[in-house]
């Protein structure tokens, strides 16, 4: 999907090949494991738990440009979705390609119905995106 | 426990969605590669990529 994934714990580097190499479920993993024992890294970013030496469970997707473009802190013992963080990806790479384009909450993937802001569409969004559900809609611009 | 009385600052993130990270560097281990290395985020921004960080507790734990 072109995006390096990296994950982060305050484990050391021995730590993470011995549990890539010991756990079954992690056979599958290609992605580099940082190490982040002194924390520095997990502070940066806002979930270091000091008392306990521990990183909450964030997610945090960073463009080219290096801008923070979406940030997801869960506390400890909740996973995140997956699914949901593919979608927020895929969200902005499209976005960066089509910056005059926003998405609707029930954007999935590419091919799914998006806006074009304008002064036309103000206060009328319903109503652009009901004729955008009927079958016999029109190529027009829609707004 | 030692440090009971000192007062914690307050939480003050240093990261803001719509803006630009400071660069940080990490060891890692790489299971492609087999091997030890290092990262810097600058590095994979120059090289034009997106980057996902994934942080969680800790290794051998369940989630």
């Amino acid at each position: 999907m072109g995006a390096e994934i990296v994950t982060v714990s305050c484990d050391t580097k021995f730590v993470h090949l011995a549990w890539r190499t010991i756990e079954g479920e992690l056979e599958d993993v290609r992605y580099r494991m940082g190490a982040d024992p002194t924390g520095h890294v997990a502070r940066l970013f806002g979930v270091y738990v000091e008392e306990e030496g521990i990183a909450l469970r964030g997610a945090f997707l960073i463009s080219p440009q290096r801008v923070l473009m979406n940030a997801e802190i869960n506390y400890l013992n909740m996973g995140r979705n997956i699914e949901e963080l593919m979608r927020k990806f895929k969200a902005n790479i499209y976005l960066a390609r089509q910056s005059d384009q926003a998405l609707p909450a029930k954007w999935k993937q590419e091919g799914d119905l998006t806006l074009t802001p304008s002064a036309r569409m103000v206060g009328k969004v319903r109503q652009y995106l009901e004729r955008q559900q009927r079958p016999d809609r029109t190529t027009s611009d829609g707004d | 426990m030692h440090d009971e009385t000192r007062e914690r600052s307050p939480f003050v993130p240093t990261i803001q969605v719509g803006r630009e990270v400071p660069d940080f560097r990490l060891e890692t281990y790489d299971p492609k590669a087999e091997g030890f290395g290092e990262l810097r985020l600058s590095e994979l921004c120059q090289q034009g990529k997106w980057t996902i960080l994934f942080f969680y507790p800790a290794d051998f734990t369940f989630v």
